[in-house]
């Protein structure tokens, strides 16, 4: 019987949008464009057109041991070219921000290759070949994964995700590393670190509060919709804390 | 230690102020006769990057600016997310949620005002005592981070 994944549980929109971000075979929503130069400036990691620093010899220059793993699984393409391993961190608002951590990890490991992430309660960071980090964090800025207001890319000093937004509807962010202009486009004036870029970088307009309503993958019982209403996920979560509980004792269902 | 407990209140906005609505709320507020004591709460806005690779680089931040209120400036170092007052009666807590009414219906976001008698100290603990010494002015406790070396401000009447 050939394996069909759920992604997840719920009858709510928060959970079709969960499954919607986990499912590879969905084409997330394009909602604004950067370019990779963009993504450079804000990532920090390397000088815009810069070569990309290696950590190793290009695969195809050296003699690689027999293994058979190495035959099925084909290196990406930072990996063939030596890059040094790179991240990029996310934090997303609890006000109906468009992902949260889990969420991320769940949707980049379902998506990408050759990622490491890691799950925080109030940031998720994923680390990767320069290169290809550099080509998933445009996806992730680019597409229904990203709203300028309630997400933010933060390499250190987070703190902002639980907190009431600010009076312009932006995310707490101590360091300002993005600001919202007088047109309304939101501009990233600080690397992801906090280091003064030389150019703003644009990241467009804050989506309105139908569309981050409808597209947020966190439920919230004040500004969005309640965990409580939905009957399935409860059902869900239920069942596996009973398991978990009974589990080394007598982990069946009854 | 205060002599009597005096009504405390606190207004809670829904969204964190800018430093100009602060300015202009504080100056509203000072205008009430009747208010002792006044804390600003929020999340801090250091000087300087607190940690990661860019840790002791400036921080540029418009939101830490230097306000006016009443006829005293001081530097915000927070983005203002609550104001707690401590009154001489429960009247002038509803002077404030008058003027907090009028205030918030033209922001366009609503605010809380809880009231009770202990949003702030009114009673020395053991880092006040360490910090102060036995004798300390009760007005000033509750009011600063005892860690820190800046005192409260003193905001003249009107």
């Amino acid at each position: 019987m050939a394996y069909k994944p759920q992604y997840g549980p719920g009858t709510s929109t928060v959970a079709e949008n969960r499954r919607r971000q986990m499912n590879p075979d969905i084409e997330l929503e394009k909602v604004r464009e950067v370019t990779d130069e963009d993504v450079v400036l804000v990532l920090g990691h390397r000088a815009p057109g810069s070569a990309y620093p290696t950590a190793h010899p290009p695969l195809a220059e050296q003699q690689e041991p027999e293994c058979p793993i190495r035959k099925i699984v084909e290196a990406t393409e930072g990996a063939k070219a030596g890059d040094r391993v790179r991240y990029v961190q996310f934090v997303d608002s609890m006000y109906n921000g468009p992902s949260q951590p889990y969420q991320r990890t769940y949707t980049e490991c379902y998506r990408f290759r050759g990622i490491d992430p890691g799950t925080l309660s109030g940031r998720q960071i994923v680390e990767c070949r320069e290169r290809d980090l550099e080509a998933y964090s445009k996806w992730l800025i680019e597409t229904e994964m990203f709203d300028p207001a309630l997400t933010s890319i933060r390499g250190a000093t987070v703190h902002g995700h639980s907190l009431r937004l600010a009076e312009d509807g932006l995310m707490f962010d101590m360091l300002q590393r993005c600001i919202l202009g007088e047109d309304g486009v939101v501009r990233y004036v600080k690397d992801q670190i906090g280091e003064p870029l030389d150019r703003e970088v644009l990241v467009g307009k804050p989506q309105d509060d139908a569309w981050s309503k409808g597209k947020s993958t966190i439920f919230h019982s004040l500004v969005g919709e309640s965990y409580r209403d939905d009957e399935e996920y409860i059902e869900y979560i239920v069942r596996v804390h009973t398991l978990r509980t009974k589990y080394g004792f007598m982990p069946t269902e009854e | 230690m205060t002599e009597a407990d005096y009504p405390q209140c606190r207004i809670v906005p829904l969204r964190m102020l800018k430093p100009d609505s602060s300015e202009k709320l504080l100056n509203l507020v000072v205008k009430i006769s009747g208010i002792r004591r006044m804390m600003i709460n929020g999340p801090n806005l250091p000087r300087t990057v607190p940690y990661g690779p860019a840790r002791g680089k400036p921080n540029p931040n418009t939101n830490r600016r230097v306000i006016t209120v009443g006829t005293s400036d001081f530097e915000l170092h927070v983005q203002v997310g609550s104001i707690t007052l401590e009154v001489m009666d429960d009247s002038v807590i509803e002077e404030i949620r008058a003027l907090c009414d009028a205030f918030f219906a033209e922001k366009n976001f609503p605010y809380q005002l809880q009231s009770g008698r202990k949003f702030m100290k009114t009673q020395a603990s053991l880092t006040d005592y360490a910090k102060y010494g036995p004798n300390v002015d009760p007005a000033v406790i509750g009011l600063t981070d005892p860690r820190k070396k800046e005192g409260p401000i003193i905001i003249q009447g009107r």
